[in-house]
């Protein structure tokens, strides 16, 4: 592919912002200015991680110490954290949000008094829509019951098989993503039948494959190029959503590359492509006592993935129990 | 075997049995993710004719991380460095991305001789040069070509891009994309050669700019 070079947009900014540090003065809260209805500051939402023993006091630190400590234990948990990490029970989350938006509190008892109990949360990389909708989309099959499994897999892999023309009319070459596809395949196919490099898959061992960076982000990459794909070869469908470049560039500059973030078109067009349902519960701030759940894609599908949605970031959500 | 093992032979493997993009790729030693990469200058471009040689690092990661490429063959261009041979180029940086391959990214670089950036410059000089005279620039950068990249000797010897370096004399004011009555009148002044070529460099003493730049400035530099 011949991609006529560009000066391409500046850098992106750092996933975590300096908005998160604690301020000099005791004023640990502060309120929020500019997010209606988020009454944190915006680091809530990637938050989560003590920044000091609870014996200690931030206050008796001098700033600067204070915030080139901040930078290290943050850079840490960004880096630290594993790409899909375990089954976390939604108390956790809840924890981290008290000293901060009530909203969000809300927001997590509603979930929790429908009976959505856990999450599995995805490392906040840029990559984490993706990782999340593989996942859940694995977990899916692995969750059907005995009798319905090998059909449900078998539906999986021909609907994937269907999509891998996509990739070469949309103009990128076969030695760039058969690697990528193949072991997205592999993965699912080991739901039903042991392979060599996966065996039998578990829940555990899925988990396993998806926090080994190589085998998640060759997941990641033939999800990212099917996303493009499905946009480059029907761009009048998502043209309106893309502000300001062409759909060739968008995909170009915010599809494929790795560690760019997935905005509603790009979910959108995934779920398209795959012709899979996902929902997506919008654990947002905007509404109190309550939250949203959007509906993407095939409508006719009846298990639907479930992700959880905070501002700028995915993690997966589990099923419902009563 | 490890991927990028696995997807690194197959794209030199791809690239030795692709006989129409005149990309070739090649070992450097025994590592196969340190490789050179070459191809012809775009024709209609003053790298026609010239052979030119990259530098291919591929990191651990590839391909979720971007490959490492550098000019070997000197090329005078605003993106690529005219010292280093770094390049500026958006998908070797954040617009990477995996379906990227060695070939397509030596071809981004062929193109990108067609079409400089001078708005977003690896070397500020030449970037200037362009912007100021794309005539004058255009001159040194087809010199250059015939210098580092053997444009001009037939097919038989343009194989080497280094070959040019050690041939001699080159001539430095033509290298420096200077003209040589603005040198010699400098030199007259009683100043070193190579200095006066060095400040003109340096001072953009090209096409209108001439004009702009007091004799009084030049010497002023030359005295530093």
């Amino acid at each position: 592919m011949n991609r006529p070079p560009t000066s391409g947009p500046p850098p992106e900014a750092p996933r975590l912002k300096s908005t998160g540090l604690p301020n000099d003065e005791p004023q640990a809260q502060l309120p929020s200015q500019n997010h209606p209805g988020v009454s944190g500051p915006p680091t809530d939402f990637m938050g989560g991680h003590p920044i000091l023993p609870e014996d200690m006091d931030i206050r008796d630190l001098p700033s600067n110490q204070l915030y080139e400590m901040n930078q290290n234990l943050m850079a840490e948990s960004v880096s630290t954290r594993p790409l899909i990490d375990q089954l976390t029970p939604m108390e956790v989350l809840r924890a981290e949000y008290e000293n901060g938006s009530r909203t969000f509190v809300s927001q997590i008892d509603y979930l929790m008094n429908k009976g959505y109990r856990h999450i599995w949360r995805a490392r906040g990389d840029g990559d984490c829509f993706y990782r999340s909708l593989a996942y859940a989309f694995v977990l899916n099959m692995l969750d059907a019951p005995q009798a319905e499994r090998e059909i449900v897999v078998a539906t999986a892999l021909s609907q994937l098989q269907s999509c891998k023309p996509m990739l070469s009319q949309a103009g990128f070459e076969p030695i760039a993503y058969d690697m990528f596809y193949e072991a997205f395949e592999a993965v699912i196919q080991s739901v039903v039948s042991a392979t060599e490099e996966y065996g039998l898959l578990t829940s555990d061992s899925l988990l396993r494959i998806f926090q080994d960076a190589n085998n998640s982000n060759e997941i990641v990459a033939f999800l990212r190029l099917l996303t493009s794909a499905q946009i480059r070869l029907n761009p009048d469908e998502y043209a309106a959503f893309i502000i300001d470049m062409e759909p060739t560039q968008f995909c170009n500059n915010h599809v494929e590359p790795l560690g760019k973030e997935a905005d509603h078109i790009q979910v959108s067009a995934l779920a398209d492509a795959m012709q899979i349902r996902v929902q997506i519960a919008y654990l947002d701030g905007h509404k109190a006592n309550e939250v949203d759940f959007i509906d993407v894609g095939n409508k006719n599908s009846k298990e639907p993935l479930l992700l959880l949605y905070r501002p700028g970031h995915y993690d997966i959500l589990s099923r419902k129990v009563m | 075997m490890d991927a990028r093992l696995r997807r690194v032979n197959k794209e030199i493997s791809d690239c030795k049995n692709d006989k129409t993009s005149n990309i070739t790729i090649d070992l450097i030693g025994d590592s196969p993710f340190h490789l050179k990469g070459s191809f012809p200058g775009p024709s209609g471009t003053p790298y026609e004719g010239g052979h030119f040689e990259v530098d291919i690092a591929i990191p651990e990661s590839y391909p979720f991380q971007p490959v490492k490429m550098k000019f070997i063959t000197k090329v005078y261009h605003p993106n690529v460095s005219s010292a280093s041979g770094a390049i500026c180029l958006d998908i070797l940086k954040d617009a990477w991305s995996p379906v990227l391959t060695l070939k397509s990214t030596l071809i981004s670089l062929q193109s990108l001789l067609c079409s400089p950036e001078p708005n977003d410059p690896q070397d500020a000089e030449v970037a200037k040069h362009y912007t100021t005279s794309k005539k004058s620039f255009e001159d040194t950068a087809r010199y250059w070509t015939q210098v580092y990249a053997g444009a001009g000797k037939g097919k038989g010897s343009a194989a080497g891009g280094a070959v040019g370096a050690t041939e001699a004399p080159k001539n430095e004011v033509a290298i420096a994309g200077l003209e040589e009555v603005h040198v010699g009148k400098f030199e007259k002044l009683g100043f070193e050669r190579g200095k006066v070529i060095d400040v003109l460099r340096r001072l953009n003493y090209r096409g209108s700019n001439v004009t702009n730049i007091h004799d009084d400035r030049i010497v002023q530099e030359l005295l530093k």
